[in-house]
């Protein structure tokens, strides 16, 4: 009775992550394949909690773990698997795929897997940018580490790197008349020069246009996700729960990759609805807060990335600079020491960047070659219509 | 190394300019090494313009170092013999005192720093050969370069304030100086001897690194015969004179130890020439997003402009690059190769970006065309940068992106089955031409054959056709060899001949049915011969059975229509009791009249698009007819009575009848009303 069902769903609704798929049960058992909904029914509830369950082990870490290249590359592994299993549970119900509302939410789904394909492509210019960086520290490297003596001539080798380095990080909304302020003296002739030199670092990013802009993107993703409602879940037999799962993963780690990695206008003020009684919603909710804290620390407010590697970049590069300037020469054997410690820590950040960066990359190609797959699963579920075949210009002779 | 030997022997003629030259004249302190301290230097400000630059330089040396007695020569070989005492020596604990000749030797590199900075002399010119000067002070950097790598072999015996460490970081210092000039130079030629007559008075106003510590009005002395064109070929414009000077110039910071300042500086300025050059040949940016909003017909014209630019970019801007690089890093292979593979991925990147957000987007027939060109414009690409080795992964991602245009276009290919399945008409064609859905297929089909040899690779690669081709090949059986291509190109035509029988049912004729069929598989096998592609992938067998199939349908219609007509027209039956008799002569007269008219009447309103096949099937219809009607009309035309009642059934004269086929499948419109469906 279709009454009743109704009924039964709204009231389960609230009870909503256990007893979505039990309205399902319901709904299901009165058919007659019964075996065939187990099966479908036990990959949704697998999916459920397989998403939690490798959200929660993105939980345990510090503060100074969170937001670490090797955290962000789990993220994306995470991320990664979801977008698997998710993909197979849309393979095995392809027949789902062309009813109402699944037509649609599949539809809204691509389009946000499209607009998620340009943040990752923003990202990847990030992760070039901190490329670059990861040069000038190398050079610093170059100068300092392994020295047997350490003179002036490998300080201002140092010195200079660093100085790029600052500029190389400097957010691109800092004007160029802040810039002209900031300590110069070495390595540069004039101001003209610095000036030159900063376009010469800046144009670096290109893969998005000047007007884009990574926090309108992502609150374009996020625009009208919601959770699905009763008779949407019935209608297409607990599918739409996944669809507004994975929906709801690609938000977070879109968000998450924009915290973490430079790019164009970033922002993070997208807001996250989702219900609590989603298993997943907890831990996706509970890291969601933490890197917004971490965002609002006073020492990250004006970072060009959350990536804790950015900020160790930043503060070895800054102590290594006050410490350059604070150098007499002939070097004091304590002088000495503190520089061989800088330098042991800037050998640290520049290992974490050097061997993160690369997988890192290879995940956003997966992300970016993989992805794609619902749109053109949505593609192929629709055939060409004959319409368009008879407006088409070869019908003329040639 | 050899390379220098030149510069050694350039050395000698040095001599008589560099005699007694600089030294500065107050050992300058650690604190005002800075370059700026030149600078500011009062008497090292070059006020003077053009012509007086020569004077103010002898002036510089005059006023700033005192004449003594340096040779200069003696100094470097001094040097070179301290630097191999330091690489022989086996106890690498204890290391030699350095002599004087070291201090001195870093003054004179030190004073002539100052002196470029200062608006030097000859300063490397952009368009001019490198002089001796400059020379000398390169091969100086490089020796300094080598004293110091011999020294920090030894020990240092706990830096504090030792004379040898002392002396040794003054060295180091103007090396560094060295590096962060040769920098500078390298990047200015980089960035601005790249000139173009187009930017020239941009660049002779502009003031750009080094060259702004000159003065002002030297800054134009470019003769613009001097200057390249930034076009096409002559990508990326620099002369070979400044291309060898950026190589020397590498080499000795490579040498020193500088290397990733030298790739640095270069890469950038290659990457921000690279896409100036891109933004000169209007290569936009579109997201993923936009492009999938866009309209087919715009995204059409981006398509255009994104194969034009990679063509450019695979076969003359990365070339170009690639020659430059290892121009440049000559004495580097791994270096440039992998600065030239940075470079190109970067730019190839965008391409990919591009190449995918096409693929998403929505599946129609009249993207394929565009689709195969992508895919072949991609395949060019590839095979543009697979030169070099450290290029593995570019490659991966050139060909993920052109797998995935290719699988796009498989599918929209593919798609035509179910285009030709679900293109149900109601009504039949008039005059049982050829139909619309044949011309479309066959034209369709032909312009892809066009893209055989991109097709054929693209569906080998695509498994899931593969699945296909087992079953189409064993319904095909007589195909020994066929790629899968050439299968679904048969299962397309295949399916085109089913949806042609099905439509030729909705003809109530069975002759113009057999006409709808003869016209359109005429029309099939027409396109097939005229493409040799399609023939090809097709194959004679294919093509003699659909012959044998059009030689039926015409033996069909011959049969239907004229069957009839014929039995008119028998001897037979017209005799009782061995008289003719005239009853049944006059009724057959008046019913072969009737039926020739309508059959007239009808047919010649029917269409047969080929001429060929018109003439054809005329003179089969006057072989048989004509024939027939001599033989009736010359036999039985005595036993008709003279006169009215002859004129009255004997309508027509053989020649008439003959007449009259002729006009038969006209597409005559005039009598329109006639047709028959």
């Amino acid at each position: 009775m279709p009454s009743t069902d109704y009924q039964g769903v709204s009231a389960s609704f609230s009870n909503f992550g256990r007893s979505i798929l039990s309205i399902r049960r319901d709904q299901v058992h009165s058919m007659e394949n019964t075996h065939e909904a187990t099966r479908q029914e036990f990959e949704l509830e697998t999916f459920q909690r397989q998403v939690a369950d490798r959200f929660n082990g993105l939980l345990p870490v510090g503060s100074d773990e969170l937001l670490s290249l090797s955290w962000v590359r789990k993220l994306l592994d995470v991320f990664l698997c979801c977008q698997e299993e998710f993909r197979v549970i849309m393979f095995n119900n392809k027949e789902y795929m062309n009813r109402t509302p699944m037509d649609r939410l599949m539809s809204e789904f691509s389009e946000r897997s499209v607009k998620a394909l340009d943040v990752c492509n923003a990202i990847r210019d990030g992760i070039e940018q901190i490329r670059q960086w990861k040069k000038q520290l190398e050079i610093v490297l170059c100068a300092l580490d392994n020295q047997r003596s350490l003179g002036e001539g490998q300080f201002r080798r140092a010195k200079k790197a660093l100085i790029d380095l600052e500029i190389g990080m400097l957010d691109e909304k800092e004007s160029n008349a802040s810039l002209a302020h900031r300590n110069r003296s070495f390595g540069r002739n004039n101001v003209q020069k610095d000036h030159k030199s900063l376009g010469h670092f800046r144009s670096l990013s290109w893969s998005v246009s000047r007007a884009w802009s990574a926090a309108r993107q992502l609150q374009a993703i996020g625009n009208n996700l919601a959770a699905p409602r009763g008779n949407e879940i019935i209608a297409t037999n607990g599918l739409a729960v996944a669809v507004f799962t994975m929906s709801s993963v690609l938000l977070f780690v879109m968000w998450a990759l924009v915290a973490a990695i430079p790019c164009q206008d970033r922002g993070l003020q997208t807001h996250f609805y989702i219900p609590r009684q989603f298993t997943w919603a907890a831990p996706i909710l509970s890291l969601h807060e933490r890197i917004l804290e971490e965002s609002k620390k006073r020492d990250r407010r004006n970072a060009c990335g959350l990536l804790k590697e950015i900020h160790q970049i930043e503060k070895c590069a800054r102590r290594m600079n006050e410490l350059a300037d604070s150098i007499q020469f002939p070097l004091t054997e304590e002088k000495e020491g503190d520089v061989r410690q800088r330098v042991q820590e800037l050998v640290e950040v520049f290992k974490a960047v050097k061997d993160g960066l690369d997988p890192l990359e290879r995940q956003l190609f997966c992300v970016l070659v993989f992805g794609p797959w619902y749109i053109s699963f949505m593609l192929q579920s629709r055939l060409l219509s004959v319409v368009s075949i008879f407006g088409f210009w070869l019908l003329t002779e040639y | 190394m050899e390379k220098n030997d030149p510069e050694k022997s350039g050395r000698n003629e040095l001599k008589k300019n560099d005699v007694g030259s600089p030294t500065p004249r107050t050992p300058p302190n650690l604190s005002t090494i800075d370059e700026k301290s030149h600078r500011d230097h009062p008497q090292l400000q070059p006020q003077q313009t053009g012509d007086h630059i020569i004077t103010t330089l002898s002036n510089v040396d005059d006023s700033c170092f005192s004449d003594q007695d340096h040779n200069i020569d003696q100094v470097s070989q001094d040097i070179d013999q301290f630097t191999d005492r330091l690489t022989t020596v086996d106890h690498k604990s204890n290391p030699p005192q350095v002599p004087d000749v070291v201090e001195t030797f870093s003054k004179i590199v030190e004073s002539r720093i100052a002196k470029y900075y200062s608006g030097g002399q000859n300063r490397m010119k952009f368009t001019s050969k490198m002089t001796e000067e400059e020379s000398f002070f390169l091969e100086a950097v490089r020796r300094m370069s080598k004293l110091i790598n011999a020294f920090s072999e030894f020990q240092s015996s706990s830096g504090s304030g030792s004379t040898t460490n002392s002396s040794l970081n003054r060295t180091s210092m103007v090396l560094q100086k060295a590096m962060s000039f040769l920098e500078e130079e390298l990047r200015a030629l980089l960035e601005d001897s790249r000139t173009s007559l187009a930017h020239l008075e941009g660049l002779c106003t502009k003031q750009s690194s080094f060259n702004s510590m000159r003065d002002d009005s030297d800054r134009c002395a470019f003769p613009p015969s001097e200057l390249r064109r930034d076009e096409e070929g002559d990508y990326p414009a620099y002369s070979p004179e400044v291309v060898t000077k950026m190589s020397r110039i590498a080499a000795a910071m490579i040498s020193a130890g500088y290397e990733s300042e030298s790739c640095q500086v270069y890469s950038i300025a290659r990457r921000n020439a690279f896409v100036e050059a891109l933004k000169n040949l209007e290569f936009d940016k579109i997201s993923v997003d936009d492009v999938q909003k866009m309209q087919w017909e715009a995204l059409e014209g981006e398509i255009a402009k994104w194969i034009k630019v990679v063509k450019h970019c695979a076969t003359v801007l990365f070339p170009a690059e690639r020659k430059l690089c290892e121009e440049v890093f000559s004495g580097n292979p791994s270096t440039s190769r992998s600065l030239f593979t940075n470079l190109a991925r970067a730019v190839v990147v965008r391409f990919l970006d591009f190449a995918e957000a096409i693929a998403l987007t929505r599946r129609s027939a009249e993207k394929l065309f565009k689709f195969l060109d992508m895919y072949e414009t991609l395949r060019d690409l590839s095979s543009a940068i697979a030169q070099d080795d450290s290029g593995h992964d570019l490659k991966s991602e050139i060909s993920a992106a052109s797998d995935r245009i290719g699988e796009a276009a498989v599918n929209i290919f593919c798609d035509l089955e179910n285009s030709i399945e679900s293109d149900v008409a109601k009504n039949p064609v008039p005059g049982g031409a050829v139909h619309p859905l044949t011309r479309y297929v066959m034209n369709y089909l032909k312009y892809a054959c066009e893209y055989k040899d991109t097709l054929e690779q693209i569906f080998q690669q695509n498994k899931k056709v593969e699945q296909q081709s087992v079953t189409t090949e064993e319904e095909e059986g007589g195909l020994a060899i066929s790629s899968p291509f050439s299968v679904q190109l048969i299962a397309v035509m295949n399916l085109l001949d089913e949806n042609l029988e099905a439509k030729s049912n909705l003809y109530k004729d069975p002759s113009l049915r057999d006409v709808f069929l003869m016209n359109n598989g005429r029309y099939i096998l027409q396109k097939i011969k005229g493409s040799t592609e399609i023939h090809q992938l097709i194959g004679d067998t294919w093509c003699r059975r659909r012959s044998s199939e059009l030689r039926q349908y015409h033996k069909n219609y011959q049969r239907e229509t004229w069957g009839k007509v014929l039995q008119c027209l028998k001897h037979e039956g017209l005799q009782v009791n061995g008289k003719v008799c005239k009853a049944v002569l006059k009724e057959r007269f008046k019913n072969f009249n009737t039926m020739f008219d309508e059959i007239h009447k009808t047919q010649a309103t029917w269409v047969m698009s080929d001429e060929q096949l018109q003439s054809e099937l005329r003179v089969s219809v006057t072989a048989v007819v004509i024939p027939a009607y001599r033989s009736f009309l010359g036999r039985f035309r005595q036993y008709l009575d003279s006169g009215r009642s002859a004129e009255k059934y004997i309508k027509y004269q053989a020649e008439d009848i003959e007449t009259l086929i002729e006009e038969l499948f006209d597409g005559n419109p005039t009598s329109m009303d006639g047709i028959l469906l």
